[in-house]
């Protein structure tokens, strides 16, 4: 095969969408490509050698073919599998709501270092034990590397100090929003303090930092609800595998009718 | 382009019509069949206090050629998939609940494939039926993970039936 039409990626998997028999098409992002879709052929077969290296959430190493509309994955071998997150319902949804973050904040052939870093520390992090809330680190730090820094220091709007009980985050200002600028603000959230501190501290520390601060069950949906807002208005729809999170964390309660 | 004459493709035509007629889905289990129940809720010597969840009906064909398995089946018709939008609503996963609420099964064999999406809807489902008290197993560990079952030869799809474990 011509080497020019042949290129090796250190990849994640995303996703996989099979069709027809056997094959799938998988959208992988790694750190000097991007995200790409790239399909395997015959790899839903059981004697197909790249199948259960694919996975959604492996850390894979590929041999990629380019093809005329679609590239061909030729090769497969696992790097890291991240057992954990296959093993657990709740960390797995947590890791397929990262893998959807990745998916729908990057684009195509773009080199990415920082978002596959900040991605596979998350998985790690994830994977070895670290508390559910480090996906809201992960979360600040994917929005900042995609041009949505919130402005959390000060006042978005006129960049004065934030006083009061609560403070209101507004996706459209991009950020805290001082008293007198709420009415410019375009709406948004109210935070307790005690919130927006710990989304500070979230946005400045490494990941595995912020995996070793303490953070209640009252806090932590606080955290996840502020910072859901701001990704809804910034993909402008709620990411589908959020709400699986809810959906597995409640499914003994769905007995009732 | 298949060149037919004009009355054999009426007649394929209506033969294909006929098809989509008939088929339909089985009130109990979900299985595609032409008349309701389907054959394997019919079947009085079938034990219908064991359940064997599969993603689709071609599983089934597959798990009977092989396993000799003589219990129902439950049909998902696909399986949990937070990225491609598919969540609980989204399988026949509710009328699962309803087969054991009522209070006949014993046991319940998730029968998913070894993918990730499989295994998350084996985990989903054991704990949607752990406060009902009902056993759920897994096919046991060993195929080939991110296959199809469909594509499981049978050797192995048999022992993964006897080696099932609780989840
Ligand atoms: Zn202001
Ligand atoms: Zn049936």
């Amino acid at each position: 095969m011509d080497r020019d039409r042949l290129y090796r990626a250190d990849a994640i998997v995303l996703r996989r969408r099979n069709i027809g028999d056997a094959d799938s098409i998988f959208t992988l992002f790694a750190a000097d490509r991007g995200r790409f879709d790239a399909v395997a052929r015959g790899v839903r077969k059981a004697r197909s050698k790249m199948r259960g290296h694919l996975e959604p959430l492996t850390r894979v190493r590929v041999l990629v073919a380019k093809g005329r509309s679609l590239d061909i994955l030729t090769q497969a071998e696992t790097l890291e599998a991240y057992r954990p997150l296959r093993d657990d319902l709740d960390l797995g949804a947590e890791a397929l709501y990262c893998a959807e973050l990745v998916d729908r904040f990057t684009v195509e052939a773009n080199g990415q270092h920082d978002v596959f870093d900040s991605f596979t520390r998350v998985l790690d992090a994830l994977a070895t034990g670290a508390p559910r809330h480090v996906v809201r680190s992960f979360e600040l730090a994917l929005m900042a590397l995609s041009g949505f820094d919130l402005q959390l220091g000060a006042c978005a709007h006129c960049g004065g100090s934030l006083p009061g009980e609560s403070i209101l985050l507004s996706a459209p200002a991009g950020g805290f929003v001082c008293m007198g600028c709420r009415g410019q603000s375009g709406g948004g959230r109210l935070v307790s303090r005690r919130c927006a501190a710990v989304l500070r501290f979230a946005r400045d520390a490494p990941i595995e930092t912020f995996g070793q601060v303490q953070v209640d069950e009252a806090l932590a949906r606080e955290l996840r609800a502020a910072l859901a807002d701001v990704i809804h208005h910034v993909l402008d729809r709620e990411p589908s595998s959020a709400q699986f999170i809810d959906d597995v964390r409640r499914a003994p309660a769905q007995l009732s009718p | 382009m298949l060149r037919v004459p004009e009355h054999e493709a009426a007649e394929l035509a209506s033969a294909i019509l006929d098809v989509k007629q008939k088929i339909r889905f089985c009130s109990i289990c979900l299985n595609i069949t032409e008349s309701d129940p389907c054959s394997f809720c019919r079947d009085e010597s079938r034990d219908a206090g064991l359940i064997c969840v599969v993603e689709q009906p071609l599983d089934i064909i597959a798990l009977d050629r092989a396993a000799a398995f003589k219990g129902r089946y439950h049909v998902l018709h696909g399986c949990l998939n937070p990225l491609e939008g598919l969540g609980p609503d989204q399988i026949h996963v509710r009328e699962l609940l309803t087969r054991v609420k009522e209070g006949q099964v014993r046991e319940v064999i998730m029968a998913t494939n070894p993918s990730l999406e499989g295994e998350a809807t084996a985990m989903y489902v054991q704990r949607l039926l752990s406060p009902l008290g009902v056993r759920v197993t897994r096919l046991a560990r060993g195929l080939p993970s991110g296959a199809d079952l469909e594509y499981i030869d049978d050797v192995t799809l048999a022992r993964a039936l006897e080696g099932r474990q609780d989840l």
